[in-house]
């Protein structure tokens, strides 16, 4: 052994070393801390667990745990104690109903499971207002809101009901001389109307209010001026054989929404003629999509083209300036002065003056689509009252405001000035349904209810009354506007028994043999009224003129033209995960607004658009400026986008109220002064920086291949179908053969039983999106966000292609001479660009339940698989999340759960709350991470529609199984059917001449079908 | 010995098959009891048939199908009335005598209308019954009346007669003699070897070779197999195969819950129930004819006898309190405490499918018309409720696989029908042949 000795350190060399004695008799010379992390040590030495015990402890736990894991959990079963008599577990019930927000209003057919509201369908009883759009869809889940307003609060402090009736009946009595101003949202309710008049008797200095954030001021003014009467014409689109619109997106929101079924009525090309659509706009609107001709201008130049085309019809000359359209406007008066009785005028405009403008054209051309013997009262806002307000409640007048379903600190441009009166105002109620902006600075916030949770009754057209009814017992301790205005009035009476009266007294005794439970259970009450034409009033046109003439006599520079989103309407359902997560119909963006510009615009500003490594689209930021306002808002290039303007949505940026996630966008009221959408003079200036958008389309055309099939309406009716939508051939040794006769696989048997197809009508649909949340609803489709929506992981089973027309074609590159290897290559490069006045076409795809599909043969556990009755199917539960289906899916319809979406704290939407989860519909599974999800065809509903005729012993009818997007459709765009019985109304477009299916050459034989698209063009 | 056949063996024995422990005493026994029943039983038929002719001249009670009569009687009657005994309401035997038809037609459609009217009878039975006002039966017709009348005043005999007749299949069922067979193989086969062994030993005798002990003989054979690679590992084989085998059949029974019986909060006896009280499943699971679950019933539908039945004979005291408890029920003074703060009562659920099963009652109960014990099993019998089946996926593909769709009379059938019978040639359809075993049909 060797004798060398090893030092450890120079310590060792040292033998008088403390450490070096420390060392020999322990391991280490300082204690080691484990107090630190092992707490006392005192106690930790007296116990008597030794490390072995401790090991044993372990090892018996882990096998105790694994154990008790192989038991099942118990599961509870609790049914009621006193069960109600209408309700029965596991069924559904409907209700019929209204919905009426202050910004949307529709008839609706509730559903609910065990008393809970999950999905809102059009009520087809009623006449006017009988469809949804996709705010209306999304209603229901606003119902289970989890920051809605849980209890009355003064100062932000709970209080009971109780001490609130007291201190307002006080505050009420006292306010003398002073005005009480009841500020609400449109209110059409013949009852509450009888409340707010019985409450005026109570104190005399009472003033009704009423407050559109997004106005149609202007609309009732014109009205009023021309009938002496604030209400709207009812436009009748079914009946107009040219429409002409000036700015006015009338499948959007234009005057209260509601106008995309009489639109497509007038627009099916069966029919002998088919309407022909103008649109004059600044903004790619949706109208503006669905129009024949479109032509994109300044705001300014919209009214001045309007009063040429009033000068030009009815033969007078109002002064005007000129427009880029001027040579257009004679050949579009002659085509209104041929439709005669069948033209129709529209504007957009806020202006009274362009409204009688628009009104007058009308009446000269004895137009009966304008039909103002039939007042529509759906809108009620009075914007000179408002801004009265603001000054009245500044100099002092009013002692107590009472806000109901209104948010104009938010919402108004003046809002500082708005808080100032409030300050001024002794006493200031919020009735609503979230702490919002207004919440915050009055001082009793007392919980209102939702619609849903409501009685109450409206008249949105003259003669046809609706009702209000409760589908849901209210969820918080809230209570009704109108039960407050009784309470503080002193009555005894709640609202139910007061409008049941009401109804009995004034309403029902219009009708012989009506009675209040049928009007209950249709929802509605008709009238069936003539209209009754009232008495017009001379106007004096010039000064008219001469009153919108502001639009363009100061209009410079750059404009702005504020618009409203099809998703977020006017910003008071921003905590609805469904309406942000849903993409614009136009820009296929969600989760923000934008400025809109035009591409050469931005390109002389230095302003782009690129997409990341990704695909995810990125943007730059401008300053924007006008009037006195400034802000940094995200540029979005936009196509059809007027040159020399910018387009800016309303409804974001919303502080208060909603949950961080929804906080998105930009508050663009600001702009909004005095109820002008217009502002021009508007400066915008690059600042560092870009923006995330989340946008869900990539390509913007078709690239010449056929997707989307389309072709004039001069065509479609003289030429063969040959021409305009051939029979795909393949060429075989037999020589060529339709598509549909060739076949890798063998038929499936589909004629016995029900086999469903869906027909979508390219034409009918106007890209409105009320199907997209449908889908949602129904099928308990998750929101992602936009940050995984920026990874195109979102989950919609059901999504609408937008594709605008490029100037490339083939014919042009021949022209050209762009050709061969390096010339193709070019003309794709330009076919991608899309023009700078598309033609658009929207395309609703979801999966098309293909007879041989794709997916099928590629899943490696059989877990997605075909059904005879024409349904593709997916067994969540058997799928392992290869995701070689979605790889294989030529239409690319198939989602992946890329994490767990529901109680996920990374996910805070509805999914992530008790009170949100109260939407699901019970019939359908959540799916969990890692499976692969898509559009099922409904087939909960399906096999619920052949259950019950099963059991009432009949045939399957087309009732029984309206799936989501087909019930939901506002224009009648989507039709589902059983293909095996001849009386389904699928029979007439599974014959069509017009169908054609989505890349039929590859052989999948889907179950969905599309029919072509007919454009109106002059030739 | 008799004291074996109670009531429920002899059930058990009817419905499924149980081995009595002693088959060739009680098979005698039966055949004994059978015979005494078959004497009295056709003394009874012919008194009966006198008796109903005699009656079917004087009332119209007689006119009424008695089965038919019997079933409704035990839907809608059966909760409230006996037929010897007062219960919530009289006892009706021979309640077609006392009344007049057009009397009792008017009482059951809606007997607070005929109160109202006036009638004194009316008023008095009201009055005697605590003026519990009866639920009225609109729905029921003419024809259902005079079945339930001449259930009424049907002998009861009437109805032991298909008791005697189940006896009697029983007695003809084979009774399984598996376990007894196997016995006497095994004995006949140790015998067998037992006289080899004795024979083998002789012959060695009889060689004069030495006799080794019976261990070193065994330990040879042993030593054999061993060294013997093929039979080795024919041996190895055969082993790891039953091990596997036992694997998979544990495995596959991972999760099946069958035969869960968990104590329930209330000691809910479904035999009292539905087997002695004979009430049909569906008074108080109505909603398995019209919904996707077949419903627990709730505290209320208890109540609708529980008001009056307050005591039981064994526990039923301290259950039926528990009711009292959960919707707030004062049986000392028979009413309601108000502003109760309600209890629901937390039952153990013991059917449980997973979420990712759609599975509708309605669809089997009202359209496939199956019984709910063709599941359930003999729940009439179950003083406590077990999971009779499995509930796996091939429990249910078995019967889409099996079962005969049952299509007359159903117009939504009609022309399905026709098209099935024609392309699988037979008129027996079964729910596989309609695409009963996509896997969407159960799974959304």
């Amino acid at each position: 052994m060797s004798q060398k000795k090893y030092w450890k350190g120079i310590e060792d060399l040292n033998e008088e070393s403390q450490i070096m004695q420390d060392l020999r008799n322990k391991e280490f010379v300082e204690e080691i801390p484990t107090d630190d992390f092992l707490g006392d040590k005192e106690s930790l030495e007296s116990g008597s667990t030794t490390r072995r015990d401790f090991l044993k402890y372990i090892g018996f736990s882990t096998a105790a745990a694994s154990l008790a894991a192989c038991e099942g959990p118990v599961v509870k079963s609790i049914p009621y104690v006193v069960k109600p008599d209408n309700v029965t577990p596991g069924s559904a019930d409907y209700y019929a109903t209204s919905i009426s927000d202050g910004h949307d209003f529709a008839s609706v057919l509730v559903r609910a499971r065990e008393g809970r509201p999950i999905r809102i369908e059009p009520n087809t009883m009623a006449d006017y207002y009988s469809t949804t759009n996709a705010r209306i869809q999304a209603n229901v889940l606003s119902l289970y809101d989890s920051n809605r307003l849980k209890a009355p609060q003064k100062e932000g402090e709970e209080i009971s009901w109780s001490s609130v009736d007291a201190d307002i009946a006080t505050a009420l009595a006292t306010a003398g001389d002073k005005e009480i101003v009841l500020l609400t949202s449109s209110m059409f309710s013949p009852s509450t109307k009888e409340i707010i008049s019985k409450f005026s008797e109570k104190y005399p200095t009472t003033k009704h209010i009423s407050y559109d954030a997004v106005s149609s001021s202007g609309a009732l003014d014109a009205y009023e001026t021309l009938y002496g009467k604030r209400a709207l014409p009812l436009y009748n689109f079914a009946e107009a054989r040219t429409i002409v619109s000036f700015g006015a997106d009338f499948i959007g929101d234009w005057l209260g929404g509601g106008y995309e079924k009489g639109y497509s009525i007038g627009r099916n090309p069966k029919q002998k003629e088919m309407s022909r659509h103008i649109q004059v706009e600044t903004n790619m609107s949706l109208a503006g999509a669905n129009a024949d001709d479109r032509y994109s201008v300044k705001p300014s130049e919209q009214a001045s083209a309007l009063i040429k085309l009033y000068n030009i019809i009815l033969g007078e000359n109002l002064a005007t300036n000129k427009t880029p359209i001027d040579s257009k406007l004679a050949a579009i008066a002659k085509e209104l002065k041929n439709a005669g009785s069948k033209a129709l005028v529209v504007t957009g405009s806020n202006d009274k003056n362009l409204q009688i403008l628009a009104m007058k054209i009308n009446l000269a051309l004895q137009s009966r689509a304008m039909c103002v013997g039939k007042p529509v009262f759906v809108k009620e806002g009075n914007d000179n009252a408002v801004q009265q307000l603001v000054q009245d409640m500044n100099s002092g007048k009013v002692s107590a405001l009472i806000c109901y379903n209104v948010n104009p600190v938010y919402s108004l441009a003046n809002s500082v000035e708005f808080v100032k009166g409030m300050k001024k105002v002794e006493t200031t109620v919020s009735v609503t349904q979230f702490v919002d902006e207004t919440t915050k600075e009055s001082t009793y916030n007392l919980p209102s209810q939702h619609s849903l949770e409501s009685w109450g009754d409206a008249m949105a057209v003259e003669g046809e009354y609706s009702l209000m009814q409760p589908t849901i017992r209210p969820l918080y301790d809230t209570r009704q506007f109108q039960d407050n205005l009784l309470k503080w009035m002193g009555s005894d009476e709640d609202f139910y028994s007061f409008i049941k009266n009401n109804w009995k007294n004034n309403i029902l005794s219009k009708k012989t043999g009506s009675t209040w439970n049928q009007t209950l259970h249709d929802g509605v009450l008709k009238l069936s009224l003539d209209p009754d034409m009232p008495t017009l009033n001379e106007v004096d046109m010039a000064a008219v003129a001469k009153a919108a003439q502001k639009y363009f006599k100061n209009a410079k520079g750059i404009e702005l033209e504020l618009y409203v989103k099809a998703g977020m309407g006017n910003g008071e359902l921003a905590n609805n995960p469904w309406l942000q997560e849903l993409p614009d119909p136009i820009t296929r963006t969600s989760w923000d607004n934008y400025l809109t510009i035009s591409a050469a615009h931005a390109k002389e500003l230095g302003l782009t658009n690129w997409n990341v490594s990704n695909g995810a689209l990125n943007g730059d930021i401008v300053k924007l400026s006008a009037a006195g306002v400034s802000m940094t808002v995200p540029v979005f290039i936009q196509p059809g986008q007027a040159y020399g303007t910018l387009g800016l949505a309303l409804g974001y940026g919303r502080s208060e109220g909603v949950k961080d996630a929804m906080k998105t966008g930009v508050n663009a009221y600001p702009f909004y002064k005095s109820f002008n959408k217009y502002a021009s003079s508007v400066s915008i200036e690059k600042v560092e920086g870009e923006h995330e958008f989340a946008c869900v389309q990539l390509h913007h055309t078709m690239m010449d291949r056929d997707v989307v099939q389309e072709t004039t309406f001069d065509i479609y009716k003289n030429k063969s179908r040959d021409e305009w939508n051939p029979i795909n051939m393949l060429a075989t040794h037999d020589g060529n053969q339709p598509v549909s006769k060739i076949d890798l696989w063998d038929q499936h048997d589909s004629d016995i039983g029900p086999h469903f197809n869906l027909s979508i009508d390219l034409n009918a649909c106007t890209g409105c999106a009320a199907c997209v949340v449908a889908c949602h609803a129904e099928n308990n489709v998750a929101v992602v966000g936009k940050e995984e929506v920026r990874k195109s992981r979102d989950m919609h089973w059901l999504r609408i292609d937008r594709y605008y027309s490029s100037d490339m074609t083939k014919e042009k590159a021949k022209a050209e001479g762009l050709s061969g290897v390096t010339g193709s290559v070019d003309m794709y490069h330009q076919m991608e660009v899309a023009s700078a006045n598309p033609e658009v076409v929207f395309q609703p795809v979801m999966c098309q339940h293909c007879n041989h599909a794709p997916c099928e043969t590629v899943c490696p556990v059989a877990a997605t698989s075909h059904g005879a009755q024409g349904q593709n199917q997916m067994a969540y539960n058997r799928c392992v999340g290869t995701r070689y289906c979605a790889n294989n899916c030529p239409y690319k319809v198939r989602r992946f759960n890329w994490f767990q979406y529901n109680g996920n704290e990374k996910f805070d939407y509805h999914m992530n709350d008790e009170v949100g989860r109260m939407v699901l519909n019970p019939d359908v599974v959540i799916r969990d991470r890692g499976v692969m999800e898509k559009c099922s065809m409904c087939i909960q509903i399906t096999q619920a529609g052949i259950l019950s005729a099963k059991k009432d012993g009949r045939r399957l009818e087309d009732i029984d199984i309206q799936t989501a997007c087909s019930s939901a459709c506002p224009s009648e765009a989507m039709a589902f059917g059983d293909i095996n019985n001849e009386e389904s109304l699928i029979q007439e477009p599974l014959h069509d001449d017009r169908k054609y299916y989505l890349l039929e050459t590859v052989g999948t034989k889907p179950n969905v079908m599309y029919q072509t698209k007919i454009r109106n063009k002059n030739s | 010995m008799i004291c074996y056949l109670t009531g429920l063996d002899l059930k058990n024995i009817i419905k499924f098959g149980v081995k009595p422990k002693q088959p060739i005493i009680l098979t005698k026994l039966l055949i004994t009891k059978v015979k005494n029943h078959r004497n009295s039983l056709t003394g009874h038929i012919v008194l009966s048939v006198i008796f109903s002719f005699i009656f079917a001249l004087s009332t119209f009670a007689q006119s009424g199908d008695t089965k038919n009569g019997k079933k409704l009687f035990n839907t809608n009657c059966a909760a409230c009335h006996k037929l010897e005994q007062r219960l919530i309401g009289p006892p009706l035997k021979g309640v077609a005598s006392k009344r007049d038809q057009k009397w009792l037609q008017d009482w059951i459609r809606n007997s607070a209308a005929l109160i109202e009217s006036g009638d004194a009878d009316a008023k008095a039975i009201f009055e005697e019954y605590s003026s519990i006002p009866m639920t009225p039966f609109p729905n029921l017709s003419d024809q259902d009346i005079a079945d339930i009348m001449a259930y009424t005043d049907a002998d009861p005999a009437l109805f032991e007669k298909k008791k005697v007749e189940e006896v009697a299949i029983v007695v003809a069922d084979p009774i399984d003699y598996t376990t007894e067979v196997l016995i006497a193989v095994i004995v006949i086969a140790l015998f067998f070897t037992i006289i080899l062994f004795r024979l083998k030993s002789t012959l060695l005798h009889l060689y004069k070779r030495e006799q080794g002990s019976y261990f070193s003989e065994l330990v040879a054979y042993i030593s054999f197999i061993v060294k013997n690679n093929t039979l080795a590992i024919l041996f190895v084989f055969l082993i790891s195969m039953l091990g596997i085998y036992a694997f998979w059949e544990w495995g596959l029974g991972v999760g099946v819950d069958k035969g869960y019986q968990p104590i329930q909060p209330i000691a809910f006896s479904h035999k009292v129930h539905s087997g002695d009280q004979e009430i049909d499943c569906q008074y108080c699971h109505s909603s398995a004819r019209t919904s996707k679950t077949s419903g627990i019933p709730s505290a209320n539908v208890c109540m609708n006898c529980h008001m009056l039945i307050q005591e039981g004979e064994n526990t039923g005291k301290e259950e039926i309190a528990k009711i009292y408890d959960a919707i707030g029920f004062d049986p000392s003074t028979n009413s309601y405490i108000e502003n109760y703060e309600q209890k629901p009562i937390k039952w153990v659920r013991i059917h449980n499918l997973p979420d990712f099963v759609y599975y509708n009652h309605s669809q089997h109960v009202t359209v496939g018309g199956l019984e709910c014990q063709d599941c359930h099993g003999p729940v009439e019998e179950m003083e406590e409720v077990y999971q009779y089946s499995p509930l796996t996926m091939s429990w249910c593909i078995d019967c889409h696989k099996t079962e005969e769709i049952k299509m007359a009379g159903n117009a939504y059938y009609d022309k399905i029908h026709k098209q099935l019978a024609a392309k699988y040639g037979t008129q027996k359809l079964t729910v596989s042949m309609m695409g009963g075993l996509e896997c969407g049909k159960c799974h959304y």
